[in-house]
């Protein structure tokens, strides 16, 4: 039986329309399903629903073999995964928020608000500018709106939630996806069944 | 005057039933490398930054090690790898000593990694190389002492990947050009290919071509011509010395699986290309045990390590971590007869 992780977050929906499309059922479990471990016998399956933050750690250490998560987290969070398949859907960017002309110029010291502190020090360091990095860990937006922040590093989806509050997107840095992330040393163990799920993925259009 | 018992990051510290079976566990992987014919080396923890930060391309990062500037100006690092060190230390007196060699050490490296659950910065690794032996029986001979090392103890499950260096470095070079996107230099590609490679990364494999993909998804290609004549022959001998040692070994699952090694490359073109690679140059090897990532120990051939000291010998070896051989994630119960 795979024990697989799924995020409790914005890409739960993705993961269960990949898997659904793929084939696997996983009847019953919801967006808002509040169990935290699930067995699903007739798709040789358990799954257990985490934070997005938590699951590279849970995957890494074997206690999940595989499970879905955004690449913003994947590469904040710096872990040893393998990576066979990123899914279409859920795709968002992460980009630099702040005021209209915000973006700071050459040789221009600011702070920066994020959720990312180890991604936006790697940004910062090919940058002409220079930031503070201010670790936030939710509402990223209000850094730069209440001035906190000159700007933030953050997730933009539609980009409603910026024009809402009078915000931009000053740059987008780069796009980020869900994606199916397998641990090492479960990959060689599981490599059958996980290789079906890909094929199934690739077939149903869910993956690139 | 109270003080704290914090300690810093990625440091442990052993007491009582945990320090007595660490102990009992390298007592017993001890004996059994004396009983074998090994000879220890005790090596020091700190050395010169030049030439250990040389020596040390690949297999610890520049920004791991631990460097200091001493009281007299000498700029010193602390142990983050044995073997350069110990091939440094023995190439100038290899003329003068009968060859092969088996010799074995113990001991902490350390590693500055960035804070993460389940990361040390303080190992504790045991090892063993393996000098002049003819051929292939170096690499033969290192990865049986290795595997019996490992089966010593009881787990869940013990698994070792082989590979050999430099297995999938045609198949990069002639199909990163195909997927390199114009204007690009080819061998910074190939280097991304290999690093897509090792990652499964179906989508960005495929457009490869089938070889590369086969070896994502199977370990091997369907047909090991693609990897050329030499690297083809090479793999062969492996599979046949996997059936081989899979019937000596029955509680090691043996796996062949080329894309786990892709960065391992001898080409220069790959080499000058984004990431660290390792300095093995012949067959490499690689151990889990039960369901963590981090691999509980490996090892491989790296004659070339010598040839730069000016001695032409072959060399094979391993380590281990009993760390992480101990830890809970590994499932490590030493026999309850050792334990006694």
């Amino acid at each position: 039986m795979i024990r697989l992780a799924l995020p409790k977050g914005r890409n739960l929906g993705v993961a269960l329309d990949a898997f659904r499309a793929a084939g696997v059922a996983l009847e019953g479990l919801e967006l808002k399903d509040r169990r935290l471990r699930i067995e699903f016998p007739e798709d040789d399956l358990e799954v257990l629903l985490l934070k997005d933050w938590d699951l590279p750690l849970y995957v890494e250490y074997g206690i999940a073999d595989c499970g879905v998560v955004g690449s913003d987290v994947l590469e904040e969070v710096d872990g040893d995964l393998l990576i066979p398949a990123r899914f279409r859907e859920g795709q968002c960017r992460l980009s630099l928020i702040g005021r209209e002309g915000g973006l700071p110029g050459a040789g221009e010291q600011v702070r920066l608000a994020s959720k990312y502190p180890l991604t936006a020090r790697k940004l910062l360091a090919d940058r002409p500018w220079g930031a503070e990095v201010l670790k936030l860990n939710g509402s990223v937006e209000l850094g730069p709106l209440l001035d906190l922040a000159e700007v933030a590093l953050d997730i933009v989806q539609t980009g409603q939630t910026l024009r809402d509050n009078g915000l931009v997107e000053l740059e987008t840095v780069r796009a980020v996806q869900p994606c199916l992330v397998v641990n090492r040393s479960a990959y060689q163990l599981h490599r059958a069944e996980l290789n079906r799920w890909i094929d199934r993925f690739e077939a149903a259009e869910v993956v690139e | 005057m109270k003080v704290s018992a914090a300690l810093p990051t990625g440091v442990a510290a052993l007491f009582f039933d945990s320090a007595r079976r660490h102990r009992e566990l390298e007592d017993k992987l001890v004996g059994q490398l004396r009983e074998s014919g090994f000879s220890e080396v005790i090596l020091p923890v700190v050395d010169y930054l030049e030439p250990y930060e040389a020596m040390l391309s690949g297999s610890v990062a520049r920004d791991e090690l631990y460097r200091f500037v001493d009281r007299d100006g000498e700029v010193l690092a602390l142990r983050a790898d044995f073997t350069p060190m110990l091939a440094r230390l023995i190439a100038p007196r290899l003329a003068a000593l009968e060859l092969p060699l088996h010799l074995f050490y113990r001991g902490d490296v350390l590693r500055y990694q960035e804070e993460h659950a389940g990361r040390l910065r303080e190992t504790y690794q045991l090892g063993a190389e393996v000098l002049g032996l003819p051929g292939e029986d170096g690499e033969r001979l290192a990865l049986e002492r290795f595997l019996e090392l490992l089966a010593t103890g009881e787990r869940r499950r013990l698994m070792v990947v082989l590979g050999f260096a430099g297995a999938l470095d045609r198949l990069l070079l002639e199909r990163a050009g195909d997927v390199a996107p114009k204007g690009s230099k080819r061998n910074v590609d190939a280097s991304a290919l290999a690093a897509a490679v090792m990652r499964r990364e179906r989508s960005a494999v495929r457009r490869a071509g089938d070889a590369l993909l086969q070896v994502v998804e199977h370990g091997v290609p369907d047909d090991p011509g693609e990897l050329g004549a030499e690297a083809a022959a090479r793999l062969e001998r492996l599979e046949a010395l996997a059936r081989e040692l899979a019937e000596a070994f029955p509680q090691v699952d043996l796996r062949l699986d080329l894309a786990e090694f892709a960065d391992q490359t001898l080409a220069r073109g790959l080499a000058s290309g984004a990431g660290p690679r390792t300095y093995y140059d012949g067959l490499v090897f690689r151990a889990f045990a039960g369901a963590a990532a981090e691999p509980v120990g490996g090892g491989g051939r790296y004659d070339a390590m010598f040839q730069r000291l000016g001695a032409g010998v072959t060399a094979s070896g391993f380590s281990l971590s009993l760390d992480r051989l101990m830890g809970r994630e590994g499932g490590w119960e030493i026999r309850r007869e050792c334990a006694r």
